[in-house]
């Protein structure tokens, strides 16, 4: 699906898309312009509507796994006060504010103002489901025309959100195009690309390498690095309830997100301390794992096939699997 | 003649009812013979509670001790010893670690009969000499993997006149050489004869892509057809852009959708499945198909979507007998295809995996793997 100039498009309308986008988005940032107050109206609303329950049925997948406060967090970004809030924090107001200041030595006036950068190409993260609309949101507040290229495993939840953020306000539609073109149709990201004032992209220093090769000289890349999360442990305060919540932690966010703990240090000089420590941990983690489960076919596939692997391991071996005794498979 | 021979000379290679019995026996047999020669599956049957014993329908099938395709990869799993093991083949390893796999003398010729049966039965074969694009490997005295024999096996379906390869040797790695290709397809097309494409998906697809882009369109000569094969992964996750694929030979070589033929097959189960004219894949007499559940994998009905685990008497080097892929999949029902042959139908969705957990970076990095090429 593609969203272009507030409508929907079928993907093999990709390449005559592709082929007009240059001239369109010459034609938008020549004629419009867009005011924050426009768009901060626009996705405050959109949040209203999403709190009334309007978009229920496209967030119950997300829901019934356990990612509900998430998207309380998502939507909570989304209203107006976060929104302005966050102009005001990084912008220094809402709109921008104009600086007029002279420099020394006898030169003239200068007036400072903050411009949109012009297109910016966001090759969007895969790990959040509607993390890319929030993406957008953030280039059109400043006042920017946006490509968005989804992740493949967008689950169309973007493309939807988008659309009726310009069926909502029909000003954002020219600075909206959002495409599920998928990564091997190289030629179709290089068009992308070269149309680019700016690239912000979420990966390792591969990726970014990759991305910059497709840039023309003139984009500037915003890149988002890999962070590793982790938890330093010295000591206890509440052992119980700190152990439950680092599961919980652990668990609601799969270990996925950056600030997400991917790696426990535990200060010890003893290495029995460390195994000590993971079997007191581990029915913590058994326990909260019910609350997230895993509701593809593919991962809790993958689940089962290990723990078939695993048994059958431990019957080659003739050793009883440490921690783990896998549930009889079939 | 021992059953798993007369199974594999089975005349109509789609009559799954007439030839249960022997493919019954043959299993059997198979099972028999590993449990008695190969210690690991010996350990796994017993520990499982399952001894070697004659089947009477098909729904037993299902009790045989299922080795997942990962155990071949820590565990060099044999039958047989020495001499009478004829090739060792080995994954592309796309994947990460490749598998090595012990064949048999009988076996292969049992995979020969195969091929012949079901190469007539699709008409692969014609006696017109045939100019052949390989998108593959080049076949070298040290490179195992299964790709270059199917891929290379394939030009034999006709007299093969020239053969040019997509993936080059050249200083102790493959490259791939898709400029060469191209020239070899425009000169072929001036050739009287037809052409023949036969390998990966994705060089096929990247191959025509690049002709498209450069603005060379040609028209190959009639019997001229795209063959696809390779592993499996490539398969589905080439799926969607199946018709896209068509569409584009369509243009850039004037062949139509009915001048595929797709097939598939892997390491840890080396029976050959054919595209028949609707692109479905169906169960030929050599093997059985069971769908698993992903939680508990019980066997389930026609329709239902879970693991697909495979089942075949062809291999004695190894215990090959029940393999239970990484692939997810459906199988339907006998007779709903609509293209006459009347077996189930299997129809691969994708693999198992924790592909719902992306981290930041997932974007960036499904772009990184094509970029690269």
């Amino acid at each position: 699906m593609i969203l272009a100039n507030g409508k929907l498009y079928e993907n093999r309308q990709q390449e005559e898309i592709l082929s007009r986008l240059e001239k369109e988005i010459e034609e938008t940032r020549r004629t419009q312009s867009l005011s924050p107050e426009t768009v901060i109206t626009a996705v405050d609303r959109l949040r209203q509507r999403a709190l009334d329950g309007e978009f229920d049925a496209l967030l119950a997948p997300f829901l019934q796994t356990g990612l509900g406060p998430l998207i309380q967090k998502v939507l909570a970004a989304m209203s107006r006060e976060s929104l302005t809030y966050r102009m005001q924090a990084e912008l220094g107001g809402c709109p921008p504010p104009v600086v007029r200041t002279t420099p020394p030595m006898e030169q003239q006036e200068v007036e400072i103002r903050p411009v949109p950068l012009g297109t910016l190409l966001h090759i969007a993260a895969g790990n959040a489901d509607g993390l890319p609309a929030y993406a957008a949101a953030e280039g059109l507040l400043t006042g920017n025309v946006n490509l968005i290229k989804l992740p493949q495993a967008d689950s169309g939840l973007s493309v939807r959100l988008l659309w009726e953020l310009t069926a909502m306000e029909p000003a954002l539609a020219d600075f909206l195009y959002a495409f599920d073109t998928p990564s091997e149709d190289v030629a179709a990201m290089k068009k992308l690309a070269s149309i680019a004032d700016g690239i912000s992209i979420w990966g390792g220093e591969e990726a970014i390498r990759a991305v910059r090769a497709l840039a023309p000289p003139g984009a500037k890349l915003m890149e988002w690095g890999h962070r590793l999360g982790f938890v330093y442990i010295s000591g206890w305060e509440n052992k119980e309830e700190e152990m439950r919540q680092l599961a919980e932690h652990i668990l609601s966010t799969r270990q996925l997100l950056c600030s997400s703990c991917q790696t426990i240090f535990l200060d010890t000089e003893k290495e029995e301390e460390l195994s000590g420590f993971c079997r007191e941990f581990l029915p913590f983690l058994e326990q909260v794992a019910q609350k997230y489960p895993f509701v593809s076919m593919g991962e809790a596939a993958e689940v089962t096939l290990r723990r078939l692997d695993r048994e059958l391991e431990g019957i080659l071996s003739d050793t009883p699997l440490p921690y783990f005794s896998p549930p009889a498979a079939a | 003649m021992d059953s798993r021979s007369a199974l594999f000379s089975f005349p109509d290679p789609y009559d799954l009812e007439g030839s249960r019995s022997l493919f019954l026996q043959a299993i059997e047999e198979n099972v028999r013979f590993h449990y008695n020669a190969c210690p690991e599956y010996r350990k796994i049957a017993q520990a499982r509670g399952f001894s070697p014993h004659p089947l009477q329908t098909e729904r037993e099938l299902a009790e045989l001790p299922i080795l997942p395709t990962i155990l071949f990869k820590r565990h060099d799993l044999r039958s047989m010893e020495g001499k009478k093991l004829l090739i060792t083949a080995t994954s592309s390893g796309t994947g990460g670690t490749p598998i090595s796999i012990q064949f048999d003398m009988g076996g292969l010729f049992c995979g020969l009969r195969m091929v012949l049966r079901l190469g007539r039965y699709h008409h692969f074969f014609s006696p017109i000499p045939t100019n052949y694009i390989v998108m593959g490997y080049k076949p070298r005295r040290d490179n195992h993997t299964a790709a270059v024999k199917t891929a290379f096996g394939a030009t034999l379906f006709t007299p093969a006149i020239r053969r040019r390869y997509a993936l080059l040797y050249r200083d102790g790695k493959y490259v791939p050489d898709l400029d060469g290709v191209i020239q070899a397809i425009v000169s072929y097309s001036q050739s009287s004869l037809p052409t023949r494409f036969m390998g990966f998906p994705s060089y096929t697809y990247f191959v025509l892509h690049r002709m498209e882009e450069q603005g060379i369109t040609v028209k190959l000569k009639p019997g001229s057809k795209i063959m696809l094969g390779g592993g499996w992964k490539q398969f589905y996750a080439q799926q969607v852009d199946k018709k896209a694929l068509y569409a584009l030979a369509k243009r850039v070589l004037d062949l139509s959708e009915k001048d595929f033929i797709e097939f598939f097959g892997a390491v840890e189960h080396p029976i050959l499945y054919c595209s028949c004219p609707n692109h479905h894949f169906h169960i030929p007499v050599y093997s059985r198909v069971i769908i698993r559940d992903v939680h508990t994998l019980q066997p389930l009905p026609y329709g239902c979507p879970g693991l697909v685990n495979l089942i075949t008497p062809m291999v004695k080097g190894a215990p090959l007998t029940s393999v239970m892929t990484d692939d997810l999949g459906v199988l339907h029902e006998p007779n709903s295809c609509g293209c006459g042959i009347p077996a189930p139908w299997l129809e691969l969705l994708g693999r198992v995996g924790l592909k719902g957990l992306k981290t930041c970076a997932a974007g960036a990095a499904e772009l990184l793997s094509e970029v690269k090429l």
